[in-house]
């Protein structure tokens, strides 16, 4: 059951705030599919394939640095920063002091990493960990459209449930990678610098 | 050594949270070391507007993004206001008090616990001398309330004497301030309240008393002989509201 907590946007750790770069995108309900398969097939399988190392118990903070290089854009990094702190906070309180050690030695604290130990301690698999980790980046790109623009939620949700297909199959790849990968989406990285400047935004990225 | 004291500070949109947050630092900033962590709903608007009174060093003042739910970031999921706090506090502290301002909400948002140490709702006397009777939690039970703008009252026609004994009826002894921006009094009064509150919360007694989602209401009960009653659901009562 611990993999729909955590996958749950109910379980506090600030999801609500991020859009994952669908605001600095400004898309159409219409772009929504075509979005969601270019930053899952780059960024999305990068988490996902970090997650999935951490929770096979790879040397966290390798991965952390590892993520980072795979990671440009200082907005992100440090949303990323923040939400793995938050998820720590929920890992704390289901897991006392199991990831004290790694909490104290990580600047970074990356979601996907942090994603990956609670996985882990959770007693998931690394290809369901990376499963996780690319639904969740669906579903809070797909949470924030209707906040931004004229769309049915239930068009968002179809579309959600239709990329079942595709994080299949990048999770697949995420574990099957005999390095991780380095896919990158460059116009993303460009969005979120420019995104987090810009005074009149709603989501924190 | 103690974290900073957490309070929370809500209430509607335009109550003028943001400029009572000023001029309440303002008066403290002296001798009591102060952070601000904002919640805007659509811009970071707040943080700037309190950097530009220059009140407080620009960088005691943080922005948090909500993504439109304002509500949420303060009550359900209040883990981006923690860490901003948490941030601040090791970049800027040790710092005594963090006024977190929620982005301007309805009558029912209210702070966790598990985010404010206090709070403070702000309502103001252009939105209506009749909102203190409409209540809410935060105007029932938020540890203090500030009647703001007074020296619009007689512009909008506002009762403030009838603001207050309204709000005094319902609030069970918690305090009632009435402030304006023009009138020292007021904001000295909070700033006293504010330095009350810290003094407990540095002697380790402050206990952070949830004003609870839900306002007190009243049940015409059919088939009972007496009127019905008004109550809260803070101990816990249960039951069905489909009567």
């Amino acid at each position: 059951m611990l993999d729909l907590l955590l996958a749950d946007a109910r379980t506090p750790t600030g999801g609500f705030a991020h859009s994952n770069g669908v605001e600095p995108a400004d898309i159409e309900p219409a772009e929504l599919e075509a979005f969601l398969r270019g930053r899952l097939s780059t960024t999305g399988l990068v988490d996902a394939a970090v997650a999935a190392a951490a929770a096979r118990g790879e040397e966290p903070l390798a991965l952390e640095a590892a993520w980072i290089a795979r990671t440009p854009s200082a907005p992100i990094r440090d949303a990323a920063r923040r939400q793995g702190r938050s998820l720590l906070r929920v890992a704390e309180r289901l897991w006392p002091g199991a990831l004290d050690s790694y909490s104290a030695a990580s600047a970074g604290t990356p979601r996907p990493v942090v994603l990956g130990l609670c996985g882990s301690l959770a007693g998931l698999s690394a290809r369901r960990v990376a499963q996780l980790c690319l639904y969740d980046d669906a579903a809070t790109c797909c949470a924030a459209m209707p906040k931004l623009g004229a769309v049915d939620a239930l068009d968002v949700t179809a579309v959600l449930a239709a990329s079942e297909g595709l994080i299949a199959g990048l999770a697949d790849r995420a574990v099957a990678a005999r390095e991780l990968p380095s896919a990158a989406a460059p116009l993303l990285d460009l969005r979120s610098v420019a995104h987090h400047e810009n005074h009149r935004r709603l989501f924190a990225t | 050594m103690t974290r900073p004291m957490r309070i929370g500070v809500a209430g509607p949109v335009g109550t003028g949270k943001s400029s009572l947050v000023a001029a309440v630092c303002g008066v403290l900033a002296a001798d009591v070391r102060i952070g601000v962590v904002t919640n805007d709903i659509y811009t970071d608007e707040d943080a700037r507007f309190l950097r530009s009174t220059g009140v407080l060093p620009a960088e005691r003042i943080v922005a948090v993004q909500t993504g439109c739910c304002p509500h949420t970031a303060i009550r359900d999921d209040v883990s981006e206001n923690l860490q901003a706090v948490e941030e601040l506090d090791l970049r800027e502290g040790p710092l005594d008090v963090v006024l977190v301002e929620s982005g301007g909400d309805n009558l029912t948002a209210t702070f966790s616990p598990a985010l404010a140490d206090v709070q403070i709702f702000v309502l103001d006397c252009a939105g209506g001398d009749d909102v203190p009777r409409k209540g809410g939690p935060g105007v029932a039970r938020a540890d203090l309330l500030v009647i703001n703008k007074t020296d619009l009252a007689p512009y909008v026609g506002a009762d403030v004497g009838l603001m207050l004994s309204d709000s005094t009826a319902v609030r069970d002894g918690r305090p009632v301030i009435a402030a304006s921006l023009r009138d020292p009094a007021g904001v000295d009064g909070i700033a006293a309240w504010v330095r009350a509150a810290l003094a407990e919360h540095r002697a380790g007694s402050l206990v952070a008393r949830d004003p609870g989602p839900m306002a007190p209401h009243h049940h015409p009960e059919a088939g009972h002989a007496h009127d019905g009653h008004t109550h809260s659901h803070e101990d816990g009562h249960v039951h069905d509201h489909a009567h």
